[in-house]
């Protein structure tokens, strides 16, 4: 066994002590794994609707709350030929980490009203804004009740979810035949 | 037989520092690993899904608390049925023709012939700009039809755009 480097004779040895940096980036690591569990939260995944001549504009960041309207799950490559001929059912509504089915849109109701009557404006107005994010292939009878949930806890006015142009599925196959 | 004296008496290129002094390197072995580690952390994690962008819409009417301005007795109705397991079909409420629009373009291209805008050039229609269009999906048609119907009168310049209830 050599003998360790304290203990070597002669003139010592010049080098970059690289520890500090190695504890700093394992924290780093550590921090955004935490984080992106967080991001990866709000969303599900699915396939959003895709427009021809979109006129939809870039989500920003704003106060806001997204509802997913979840499809029954399913396996990206199985689904990129038709993506529109998947099952048009519902599996679940997620609100950040909250997940719902259709027989709790009652609860789903009532929590929305909280969150959007504490968000009111000088005039009682409720300023929450709601981002409708459903899948493609859903029947509109999967959506509609969940869209009803939505005014009867006060909000008039959504923002649905869809592709921005030259996105989506599709466009993607065309490019890469 | 030369070969192999060859590699008996074979000497290392790199020359060995004759006085015995230490080299000085850097040693980069755990920058490299740490580097190699983040590489693969963001490769795995790093999403390649498309950009999203978002649509204002109005909520179907019916039941709720929501407050709504109240819609002029004929406003201008899309219908979109289903067609087969992922199809649709589209119409105008009391509005007949000869050629119903068959896709979203001639779905647009309609809307606009409706509107009634002078300050775009177009006075042949009826309806303005401001006036109420509702969507009226068939319960059994594709959320995706639904948006795009949408987004045909978005880009017709209809501002007062609302869902109905399931047909």
């Amino acid at each position: 066994m050599p003998p360790s480097k304290v203990y070597q004779r002669g003139p010592a040895q010049l080098g970059f002590n690289v520890t500090p940096l190695i504890d700093v980036t394992f924290l780093l690591i550590i921090f955004f794994m935490v984080i992106s569990n967080f991001i990866t939260q709000e969303s599900v995944n699915m396939i959003v609707p895709e427009l021809d001549e979109p006129t939809v504009r870039r989500f920003e960041r704003m106060d806001r709350v997204v509802v997913n309207i979840a499809p029954l799950e399913y396996d990206t490559i199985e689904r990129d030929d038709d993506h529109l001929s998947w099952s048009g059912q519902l599996q679940y509504v997620k609100i950040g980490a909250k997940y719902y089915g259709m027989d709790d849109m009652n609860q789903m109701i009532s929590e929305l009203t909280e969150v959007s009557t504490s968000t009111t404006d000088a005039r009682g107005k409720p300023q929450l804004e709601v981002v409708l994010r459903a899948d493609s292939a859903l029947y509109y009878s999967s959506v509609q009740p969940v869209m009803q949930a939505i005014t009867a806890a006060g909000i008039g006015k959504v923002h649905l979810v869809s592709y921005l142009p030259q996105q989506g599925p599709t466009r993607s196959n065309r490019r890469n035949p | 037989m030369d070969d192999a004296n060859k590699t008996a008496n074979h000497r290392p290129r790199r020359k060995r520092s004759g006085n015995g002094q230490p080299r000085m390197a850097l040693n980069l072995t755990a920058m490299i690993d740490v580097t190699f580690l983040l590489v693969i952390y963001f490769v795995v994690t790093a999403s390649f899904s498309p950009g999203e962008g978002i649509l204002t819409a109005k909520l179907p009417q019916g039941t709720g608390t929501a407050v709504l301005p109240k819609l002029p007795t004929k406003p201008l109705s899309i219908i979109v049925s289903d067609m087969g397991p992922t199809g649709y079909r589209l119409s105008i409420e009391d509005f007949v023709t000869e050629n119903p629009p068959r896709d979203f373009r001639e779905l647009y291209e309609l809307l606009v012939r409706l509107q009634y805008d002078k300050a775009q050039g177009r006075t042949f229609g009826t309806h303005k700009p401001d006036d109420p269009v509702i969507i009226k999906p068939s319960g059994q048609v594709r959320w995706q039809h639904v948006v795009n119907a949408f987004n045909a009168a978005v880009r017709a310049r209809y501002e007062n755009i609302a869902f109905a209830q399931a047909q």
